[in-house]
């Protein structure tokens, strides 16, 4: 297979233009004769099916919550980047794509990101118009803030909820579609399958989560707009729900999958507690502009923190990054946590904690300064430990919370399934090795709004796609084929349950294929996972019947992926000898334990082809060509 | 369209009982000022007040009496249909239910407001028959070539007797509860509402609420313990 | 480690499907951390029900964090449990007594049927909010963010109302299962927006006619809703609603 990224000629700031003009478009009179699928409702999704729905395709849009306006995206709490220079500091389209292509180690493609950034601006104007609330100062314009590092002031918020609002404002953008009858809803139903027919998509199985029964949808093309695959880690920053199984089995029938190793790990989550742990909660990095961050000096310092004196505490980002200190990039920060606690200072009750101490900062600014900077947060941190943070340092710890990776598509989000296109987190993405703050929820709406609107039109308007009815064989045989895999599940009644094995697979993510990776805990990775794999499909136990809502077994077929995909990471993480942003290998660091970047070996894509489960999968490599920025090494010191 | 939409719609239903109860709360203001006139040892100032009001006043009083009946029917009936509507819309019921306290507004005045407000329908009609369709006795006040009604003796008689002082003094505690909910709860179905705006009217309906009640139940308990009934 | 454990006794609503006849169920919940979050309680309850060939119990759940909405349950007589402006998934077990009897029950309205356990059908709530919720805009045809002055003060209240999370809560602590919060904050937060102005009338009544459709009560202030809301939204909210549904009905 010859991965064809179809990124059109021309000059990087003219190739949006020129695209859109070269597309073929769908004639007005025929688009309701076309039906598009969107499995999603979360940024990407609903922008997707409601823009769709406006140019007046017939669209179907599913999503496993029990409303669309419930999807993850709305738990994004900082912003979304634009660049509209209000602030007058001296941003452009240019310096955004710049940081986003420089904040990704150079591991995406130009020409997506600066078409990001040229969207970007539209985002926020589609998103006032529907009536998001986003910050204002009092003479009635927006305000903006810096984030995540940035040299300039690009972040519109609304305040720590901007997901939520711009997901709001999706939804209702869907709603009115509805309520004009061009988009029908499907909640409560989960995409078990992909269906091609004659090479391409054009269909899904679901299992509607209420009665249990098994549904056949027929399309013209199918979008999925699904999410990252975080959960994979078992504890991660992720809605219970989110799961990979939808990009995962349209995987396995043919989608190459973009960097499966790239996940980001940020560094501000409150700790785990107990084996009971469910998810963990990320509380705002800004907490790091003021909150030092250290672990005792001495292993098993068992006094309670106030009681450490200053001497036997280290300061330790501070210490190895005097420029930076506590505000080093989200990468850099985690991993020197987990370095810490893996000497064994880690603090807290497991050991898996550092110290994030704001007791200077309430001397040198007051407390009630800090109240008005955080106090939700310290609220939120109070909520769930008990403890107050005015008083002892919080405790805090890393988490996976964004996968980078995900299906391979082109330009015109495409995957390599003519008429499957992947959009948001679900695709390999903008983001390169590491995503940016408040580049997500710009990312999802890109692609929904901005992007697929035009290039479907392209694949619609330019494809043969004779009728397909639900009948059809394809249909049949992957009905059949899910159908089987649950009544396996449910069939085998072993003795551990989906829980158990989805904490021991994010286990061996999270030692093995986490914040620092080598090739010899790889390697035991990649036997272990196949091992767990196996044992899985012999010994779990799974309740309640088929034919009914039954959410444990719903689990059961999301983790049942994860122990597939968990492999793939293993695998991609293995064969990427080099460090990039959120891919840390420990044989590829500057003697300052840094991560090295090895552009000549490595400046690729690496797409996976399935071949089978317990066969090796295929590496394509798609080039990454850097035209107009030039590779750098970060550096924080 | 519009109109029907205005009175069967939920609001719109709501916003016919906050008009009609702000109405009702005025007339039982003017009522309880007459009233007070029952407080004075000599019946003529009453006595003359009514007989003016009734029978000196031509057709308003019958089209002020219609309205008023009016008033209370749509009152009661919305009430009814209302009540009716919000039971039906929870037809499983909680096994256990323990107010929210914080914010809330909920009260013993406001979830018995169907019930007090029967009470107080059903009372109505107990009262007017006694004193409007009633008994009549008729006297000459001083300055008057005519007989008019003294209604002064049909209340200190009927307040002569205890158990009528109990019932009433019941009916208007049970009154006041009413009011302690209806009165704000009426400017906020009416939309009236503002940060200050609310908190005063609130609190102004626990006043009125107060007022109101002791207002007309301290007439009967006056009556009974100043002559007990005998004039 | 000194045994801060705790148990619980946890009666809870079991209903095997929409049309079937649920009843009330006492489970035992033994060796229950109170830095437990209240789901982990279920869940834990839940692996133990698993493991011994029971059916566990259903409940709705997603982000964990309280802003998606998904959750929501009635604790002790309490939509969403004992703490105010908290979700049902933010309820820790510390707030809870060692030896507490918990009864647990689903968000109880005609609108919002129990579909299992304690899992129930809010889409009574799409189905309003398709009904001009929103406002009529193309993608691509907005124009310049910054050509649409707010007030800020305009813009502050306008986000306070936005942030419902549609969880249903106002609607499981009416005593009528009124839904006027729910529509009165999207009718609001939209109302209150220049952005939202041109179709405000037609909003509040399409909106408030499927309200009505829906089978919600009708709002009698009682406020319970207030104060349940995780969000905290005052019923100020209600209040412009009932003022925008007279303009509109006065403007025709």
């Amino acid at each position: 297979m010859k991965l064809d990224s179809k990124i059109p000629n021309g000059p990087l700031a003219e190739k949006w233009d020129k695209h859109r003009f070269d597309m073929k478009v769908v004639n007005p009179k025929n688009k309701r004769k076309f039906s598009i699928i969107v499995v999603g409702t979360g940024l990407a999704g609903a922008s997707a099916a409601a823009s769709l729905g406006e140019l007046g395709y017939h669209v179907k849009n599913y999503c496993i919550q029990d409303s669309s306006r419930r999807a993850h995206s709305i738990a994004a709490q900082g912003g979304i980047n634009a660049a509209k220079n209000y602030q007058n500091d001296g941003d452009s389209v240019w310096r955004l794509f710049y940081d986003t292509i420089k904040g990704g180690d150079y591991r995406a493609r130009e020409a997506n990101v600066y078409r990001l950034a040229q969207n970007s601006n539209l985002i926020i104007d589609q998103a006032v118009a529907q009536g998001v609330p986003f910050a204002r100062e009092y003479g009635g314009l927006f305000a903006q803030r810096s984030f995540g590092g940035a040299l300039v002031s690009r972040t519109f918020y609304a305040r720590g909820q901007t997901g939520q609002q711009l997901l709001l404002g999706a939804y209702s953008a869907l709603m009115q579609q509805v309520d004009a009858g061009t988009v029908e809803m499907y909640p409560r139903q989960e995409m078990i399958d992909l269906v091609i027919v004659d090479g391409k998509a054009r269909g899904i199985i679901t299992r509607n989560l209420v009665t249990g029964d098994y549904e056949r949808h027929v399309a013209d093309a199918v979008v999925l707009a699904t999410g990252g695959y975080g959960t994979a880690y078992y504890l991660s920053t992720m809605a219970i729900n989110s799961n990979a199984t939808a990009i995962w089995r349209a995987h396995k029938k043919g989608a190459l999958f973009g960097n499966p190793c790239y996940v980001q790990i940020h560094p501000t989550c409150i700790p785990r507690s107990g084996d009971y742990q469910s998810k963990l909660t990320l509380m705002s990095e800004s907490l790091r502009n003021d909150g030092r961050v250290w672990v005792p000096k001495n292993k098993d310092d068992n006094r309670p923190p106030n009681d450490i004196p200053e001497e036997d505490r280290d300061y330790y980002l501070e210490r190895k990054y005097p420029t930076f200190g506590n505000m080093v990039p989200r990468d850099v920060a985690s991993r020197n946590a987990k370095q810490v606690c893996d000497e064994g200072r880690g603090v807290g009750e497991t050991g898996l904690a550092v110290y994030l101490d704001f007791r200077d900062a309430i001397r040198d600014f007051g407390r009630k300064t800090i109240e008005e900077r955080y106090g939700n947060l310290f609220e939120m941190y109070e909520e769930i430990t008990a403890e107050n943070a005015y008083e002892v340092p919080m405790r805090i710890f890393p988490a996976v919370h964004y996968t980078m990776g995900g299906l391979w598509v082109d330009y015109n989000l495409m995957s390599t399934i003519p008429g499957l296109h992947v959009l948001g987190e679900a695709n390999f993405s903008d983001h390169g090795a590491n995503r940016l703050g408040a580049s997500a929820l710009m990312q999802g709406l890109s692609d929904g709004y901005f992007i697929i609107p035009y290039t479907i039109g392209d694949y619609l308007a330019g494809t043969e796609l004779p009728e397909v009815k639900e009948d059809h064989e394809a249909f049949q045989e992957a009905e059949n084929h899910v159908r089987q895999k649950f009544d396996k599940l449910l069939n085998t009644n072993g003795t551990k349950t989906v829980k158990e094995f989805h904490r021991e697979i994010g286990d061996i993510l999270w030692n093995k294929v986490g914040m620092s990776r080598s090739e010899s805990i790889l390697k035991e990775a990649l036997e272990t996972i196949p091992k767990l794999r196996d044992e899985f499909w012999q010994n779990v136990k799974v309740a309640g019947k088929a034919d009914t809502m039954n959410k444990n077994l719903e689990f059961a077929g999301r983790v049942a992926d994860y122990l597939e995909l968990a492999e793939l990471m293993a695998e991609d993480a293995l064969h990427r000898k080099e460090s990039c942003g959120g891919h840390f290998r420990e044989e590829s660091q500057t003697p300052e334990g840094e991560a090295l970047r090895d552009d000549e070996n490595y400046s690729y894509v690496a797409a996976w082809e399935f071949k089978g489960l317990g066969k090796k999968w295929d590496l394509h490599k798609e080039t990454l060509d850097f035209e107009n920025v030039t590779p750098t090494q970060r550096s924080y010191k | 369209m519009k109109i029907s939409m205005s009175v069967f719609s939920t609001l719109g239903k709501k916003i016919f009982m906050g008009v009609t109860g702000l109405l009702l709360s005025g007339f039982i203001v003017i009522h309880l000022i007459g009233n007070l006139q029952l407080l004075l040892p000599d019946k003529d100032p009453f006595n003359i007040y009514a007989h003016i009001l009734t029978q000196e006043t031509g057709s308003i009083i019958y089209i002020a009496e219609f309205l008023l009946a009016a008033v209370f029917l749509i009152h009661f009936v919305y009430a009814i249909i209302v009540t009716w509507n919000n039971w039906q819309a929870r037809p499983e019921g909680y096994r256990k239910v323990k107010w929210a306290k914080n914010t809330s507004r909920r009260s013993i005045g406001s979830v018995t407001m169907i019930y007090t407000g029967v009470v107080i329908m059903v009372f109505l009609v107990w009262h007017l028959l006694h004193f409007k369709f009633g008994e009549v006795v008729y006297y000459t006040p001083a300055g008057y070539d005519h007989e008019i009604r003294d209604l002064y003796v049909i209340v200190y008689q009927f307040f002569g007797n205890i158990i009528n002082v109990i019932l009433y003094i019941i009916v208007m505690a049970l009154l006041g509860f009413h009011l302690s909910h209806g009165f704000w709860s009426a400017f906020q179905s009416l939309g009236l509402d503002g940060k200050r705006f609310t908190p005063f009217v609130y609190g102004l309906g626990v006043v009125f609420a107060i007022v109101m009640a002791v207002g007309f139940l301290f007439l009967p308990l006056f009556i009974f313990m100043t002559t007990g009934g005998t004039v | 480690m000194e045994n801060k454990n705790m148990t619980v006794y946890l009666t809870v609503w079991r209903q095997e499907s929409k049309n079937s006849k649920g009843t009330f169920v006492k489970h035992t919940v033994e060796d229950v951390n109170p830095d437990m979050s209240f789901l982990e309680m279920l869940d834990v309850l839940n692996e133990r029900l698993i493991k011994n060939d029971d059916v566990p119990i259903e409940f709705d759940n997603d982000c964990r964090e309280g802003i998606c909405g998904t959750c929501g349950v009635v604790i002790n007589g309490t939509a969403h449990g004992p703490r105010s402006g908290a979700t049902t998934c933010t309820v820790r077990m510390r707030e809870f007594k060692n030896g507490e009897n918990i009864v647990i029950e689903p968000f109880r309205a005609r609108a919002f049927p129990v579909i299992k356990d304690l899992v129930i059908d809010r889409s009574a709530f799409d189905r309003v909010q398709n009904k001009g919720g929103y406002t009529t805009v193309r993608t691509g045809s907005a124009p310049e963010a910054n050509s649409i002055l707010v007030p800020k003060e305009n813009a502050d209240e306008a986000f306070e109302m936005a942030a419902c999370i549609g969880c249903g809560a106002c609607v499981a602590a009416c005593p009528n299962a009124s839904a006027a919060l729910f529509v009165g904050a999207k009718v609001s937060h939209l109302a209150l927006l220049p952005q939202g102005r041109p179709e405000a009338a037609r909003r509040v009544e399409r909106m408030v006619a499927q309200m009505d459709e829906e089978k919600f009560g009708a709002c009698s202030n009682h406020g319970e809703c207030e104060a349940v809301c995780p969000q905290e939204i005052p019923i100020t909210a209600i209040a412009r609603m009932r003022r925008e549904y007279w303009k509109s009905t006065v403007k025709s």
